[in-house]
């Protein structure tokens, strides 16, 4: 239990997964989050944060048609976001579009872009290039890979090319390098693969197993982190990927979650099947010291890395979000439906 | 009175006397013994008056003193006149025989004088055959006293060979000078140089004197001899065959013929640094020795008795001497090759020490070594070699111990990684019950006979072994501290935990070995129990006794540096211990979680068919042995993960409910907090109901006749082929 509970809390009326972060709201901090119900109407909620930083309010809700597995705003509109859903049998996956008026409106509709009606297996993310405007799309499921080109304007979205990741890969989900638009990693059963999406390649592999959450780092080049269900959270150097430049605890069930912050070099969240968030401060040092290793780096293990761990939560925990906005600040959403935002401050200090 | 009987004698001074006055020449002399005060009455002065003599004596005396007086001057009157008469007479008799003696004189002095010219020619004719004598043997006499010089010269010569070789002392020294050219060829021919170079060097002196003259030619011919005699001796220094002694021998013969041997020196003291090559200590033989060797050998040998060494050694030494004495100004080189001859022994004994080498051998080996810094300390005392020695061997008794106990840490982790080679016949509890109990006996094993090696060391009265005491109760308290700092850091590289500081090793490859190294975590864990429980008490406990029989040892010397200190490794291992059950658990909990994967990923759970039995996976469940309450409450955890990731139809949410209540019974069995266990299955079937588009539950008749049904079979497996259960497995 954190001292004080610091936290804002708000509630989702249904169980959920996903959270993302508002990154195009330039004047709000702001979040999207969707619900996870198999039989009632769900929703997507447009959280803000209030100015003072005590309250998170309701912007917007938007009914859904299917329970969402995934769901990622738009880091150049902030209208616009994708989400991942499911019908129970079937998948689906749209980019969809917040009416403008939509705080007028009774019960706001909201429109779909575009249909990502490709797939024939199960969906598992859309990805957003991170870094600024890109009109690409990427869309994962268990066997494909497709890369699409998105016309908001025209309302639709067209394959670009797709590839398969190859029999006994199954995919299970991907981040998109921030450094790199042409380099995505894609994570499936025993490793993490690496493709080129001009040439839709394949170009090289980290063997980890049973990764869940992949997350670039998006101040420095070269490094990912991973989330793996047993075995914690490794952190890569993507030029040696023998072996992972750093390792830490983890959660004490599966660690599923993981966020690297914006901007704070090393600081790291993750998000648990504990019930439990965790920030960890693990600098990776500079280059010269990723190659050289030893010294520094057997030194910087010896500190614990974590900083805190959170543990105010009732339930599995799989959304994480940093806002972008405001770097010291986090979202979390725990299965049973409740985001809490915290503000990681009062332990930077220490750093 | 006096006068009528006055002695002869007085009668002859008298006469003297009055003779002499007579001739005296001053007439005073005779009369200064006059009283002067009776001058005029004094008869006998110039003075006297005669008148006034009678006058005063008239006129003083009376008649009878006159008369008296009369008598008296009658008498000597009378006496005087005597006297003179006598003094005539002798005169005269004087004068006659005066007169006689010029008279012969005159006689005899006629033909003196032809005598005398005669004498004067016999003298001058001597003299002058005197002259021609002497010039005649003037040459001569020269030559004498150059022979005579000589003669001391070679008299000197015989006393000095006198000592040098008695037998010379019987020849004449010419004899011996002529015959030294004879003498030092046929020295040559036996080889008796040392002899040759005793007789010519006795020789030099002489030759130096008279090698120009008397003895030129044996001069020549000598040196001639000692040329030949030069070359042999180099001869013999310079083979091989020769043996040191022999070798060292020609090299001060050669010296004492003041031939240079600073060149010959170089060439000597490399032979002696090549000797040095047979004197290596053969630990491999010594060890060998010791284990072929029965009671009878063993004294002998741990006394120290290496003949074939021994004499080496002694051979060595010998050198040395002869070196030494050969050339005196060699010790600091002679010290600096024992010197090294010592490091050497130290660095093959380190060498040995790499593979296993007990007590016993090395202590041996350190006798070996301790008995040739004595003998040479014998010949080199200024080297203080066994100072040096001492200091040497500290670095090898440390070496020795560190090895041993790098040894122990190698057996400890070999009995641990016999666990990846399992026998098929041996259940793996089994296996797993073996590899412990020998990596705990081999650690308590291996601890007790360092211990016991310490002591024998310690007990042992090698004055090398006694100064280093101290230091090395030291060293393997220090030894004990690495030892089980390094035997942690083992432990987690074994437990495969450590996965970054083992490079190489990918991931993939440390899952692949998961299933051998999850038992050998347990493994991990329980040894470090018992290192922390057993092992270290017994340790300290030995230590302990130790100390208390050395006094002065143990409980001294913490201050200097990392010792023994058993509760900080009590706490390390303690705590590796609880890492190490951790891991286990989390190791069993991923194999858990493979399994529910497969369970939950393959079927497609909306088109999931009617519940008919128990699925098997419940079995595999069940199967993981070992299965505490943890491991059981993070699997439940990761089935409900995954109820959670789908979509059920009806069927598919009540084959999970008859799974989870299948489940129940051998949980709650197996695990000791059953609320929890209940709780949590509970929880997947709200999971699985959230996650259900219609979630109906199975009737309970049928949910029971299944679970029976299940549980019939189970029951039977088990009675039949309890085995071949076990072996299927994923």
């Amino acid at each position: 239990m954190q001292a004080g509970s610091s936290g804002v809390g708000y509630g989702l009326k249904y169980q959920a997964r996903c959270i993302s972060d508002v990154k195009a709201d330039t004047d709000h901090t702001s979040f999207l989050a969707g619900t996870l119900s198999l039989r009632e109407e769900n929703e997507v909620h447009l959280i803000r944060l209030s100015a003072d930083g005590t309250e998170l309010i309701c912007e917007g809700l938007f009914s859904h048609p299917n329970e969402i597995w995934d769901l990622r705003s738009c880091p150049f509109d902030q209208r616009i976001f994708t989400t991942v859903y499911s019908t129970g049998e079937s998948y689906g996956a749209a980019v969809w579009q917040i009416p403008e008026l939509y705080g007028q409106l009774n019960s706001p509709q909201l429109e779909r872009v575009a249909l990502l009606d490709a797939h024939v297996s199960k969906i598992k993310c859309v990805l957003w290039w991170p870094s600024g405007r890109n009109d690409k799309l990427v869309s994962i499921d268990e066997e494909n890979l497709f890369l699409w080109s998105l016309d908001s304007s025209k309302k639709a979205a067209q394959v670009q090319s797709k590839e398969s990741a190859g029999t006994m890969h199954y995919l299970s989900g991907g981040a998109w390098d921030p450094h790199d638009v042409n380099s995505i990693a894609a994570t499936c059963e025993s490793s993490v693969q690496f493709w080129d999406l001009r040439t839709m390649t394949k170009t090289s592999s980290i063997d980890v197993s049973h990764v869940r959450t992949i997350d670039y780092d998006t101040k420095k080049d070269h490094i990912l982190v991973t989330a793996e269900d047993e075995t914690g959270i490794h952190i890569w150097d993507l030029r040696k990927t023998k072996v992972p430049i750093r390792e830490l605890p983890g959660h004490t069930h599966w660690t599923w979650a993981v966020a690297c912050n914006p901007e704070y070099d090393g600081l790291i969240l993750s998000g648990g099947t504990d019930s439990a968030v965790n920030l960890w401060l693990a600098p990776t040092g500079s280059r010269d010291e990723i190659t050289s290793d030893s010294g520094q780096n057997s030194l910087s293990l010896k500190v614990d890395p974590l900083v805190n761990s959170y543990t105010d939560y009732e339930d599995s925990v799989y959304g994480l979000a940093w806002s972008s906005r405001e770097p010291w600040i986090f979202a979390s959403l725990s299965y049973d439906g409740r985001v809490v935002v915290e503000s990681v401050k009062p332990y930077l200090s220490r750093k | 009175m006096e006068m009528e009987d006055p002695p002869l004698d007085d009668k002859a001074r008298r006469m003297r006397d009055l003779l002499s006055s007579f001739y005296a020449p001053d007439p005073s002399m005779s009369a200064g013994s006059q009283p002067k005060g009776a001058s005029f009455d004094n008869i006998d002065t110039d003075s006297f008056d005669a008148d006034q003599y009678m006058n005063l004596l008239v006129q003083k005396a009376n008649l009878e003193g006159l008369l008296q007086r009369h008598v008296e001057m009658a008498a000597e009157i009378k006496n005087l006149d005597t006297d003179l008469q006598m003094l005539v007479y002798e005169n005269y008799n004087k004068f006659i025989s005066a007169t006689d003696a010029i008279k012969r004189m005159k006689s005899n002095i006629v033909g003196m004088e032809s005598n005398m010219e005669q004498l004067l020619d016999k003298i001058m004719s001597v003299q002058s055959r005197s002259d021609g004598v002497n010039t005649s043997l003037f040459g001569k006499r020269e030559h004498i006293e150059k022979l005579h010089r000589t003669r001391n010269l070679l008299r000197k010569v015989q006393v000095f060979n006198a000592i040098a070789h008695p037998r010379v002392v019987f020849y004449g020294k010419e004899q011996f000078i002529y015959d030294l050219p004879a003498r030092l060829g046929k020295c040559i021919k036996t080889e008796a140089y040392a002899d040759a170079v005793r007789f010519y060097t006795g020789a030099m002196p002489i030759f130096k004197a008279y090698g120009e003259s008397s003895f030129q030619d044996c001069k020549r011919a000598s040196e001639e001899a000692v040329v030949t005699i030069t070359k042999n001796l180099q001869g013999k220094l310079f083979s091989d065959s020769e043996s040191i002694q022999t070798r060292a021998e020609a090299a001060v013969l050669l010296k004492q013929l003041d031939f240079p041997v600073d060149g010959l020196k170089v060439r000597l003291f490399e032979k002696l640094e090549q000797s040095m090559g047979d004197l290596q200590v053969k630990i491999g033989d010594i060890a060998g020795a010791l284990e072929e060797s029965n009671d009878e050998h063993e004294n002998n040998l741990q006394l120290g008795f290496s003949v074939p060494h021994d004499a080496s050694v002694r051979e060595f030494v010998e050198a040395v001497r002869a070196y030494r004495i050969i050339f005196p100004d060699s010790e600091s080189q002679l010290i600096k090759l024992s010197e090294d001859l010592i490091t050497k022994h130290f660095l093959t004994t380190e060498q040995y020490m790499k593979e296993r080498v007990s007590t016993a051998t090395f202590l041996r080996v350190l006798r070996i070594i301790w008995n040739d810094v004595l003998v040479i300390d014998e010949v080199l005392p200024e080297g203080l070699l066994h100072d040096y020695c001492f200091k040497v061997s500290q670095s090898a008794v440390k070496q020795y111990f560190s090895s041993t106990f790098s040894h122990l840490l190698q057996d400890v982790s070999d009995a641990l990684m016999n666990v990846h080679v399992k026998p098929k016949d041996v259940s793996e509890e089994h296996h797993l019950q073996v590899a412990l109990e020998s990596g705990k006996n081999s650690l308590l094993k291996g601890s007790m006979d360092l211990l016991l090696g310490l002591r024998q060391l310690l007990e042992d009265n090698l004055d090398l072994l006694v100064k280093l005491r101290e230091l090395m109760t030291d060293w393997v308290q220090a030894g004990f501290q690495q030892f089980f700092e390094a035997l942690d850091t083992r432990f987690l590289l074994l437990s495969g935990r450590n996965k970054l500081s083992s490079q190489g090793q990918s991931p993939r490859e440390g899952l692949q070995s998961e299933k051998v190294i999850c038992g050998l975590v347990l493994v991990l864990a329980q040894l470090s129990v018992f290192v922390e429980q057993t092992a270290i008490p017994r340790i300290t406990e030995a230590r302990t006794e130790m100390a208390a029989s050395f006094s002065g040892s143990g409980a001294r010397g913490y201050e200097h540096g990392p010792f023994f200190l058993p509760a900080e490794i009590c706490r390390v291992f303690r705590s590796a211990s609880e890492k190490f059950l951790h891991h286990y658990i989390n190791m069993r909990a991923y194999r858990i979680s493979v399994l529910l994967r497969k369970r939950f990923t393959t079927p497609n759970w909306v088109k999931h068919k009617e519940p008919r039995e128990v699925h098997m996976f419940v079995d595999l469940f069940l199967q993981e042995e070992s299965v505490v309450t943890t491991i059981i409450k993070l699997g439940l955890k990761s089935l409900q993960e995954f109820v959670r990731l789908q979509t059920l139809n009806r069927s598919g949410f009540q084959q999970i409910q008859l799974d989870i209540q299948f489940l129940r019974t051998p949980l709650k069995e197996l695990a000791e907090d059953e609320a929890a266990i209940d709780f949590l299955l509970d929880e997947v079937i709200v999971g699985a109901s959230d996650r259900c588009l219609d979630p109906t539950p199975l009737e309970p008749p049928i949910l029971d006749k299944l679970i029976q049904a299940k549980t019939a079979e189970t029951r039977e497996q088990n009675s039949s082929a309890a085995s071949s259960t076990t072996q299927q497995r994923l």
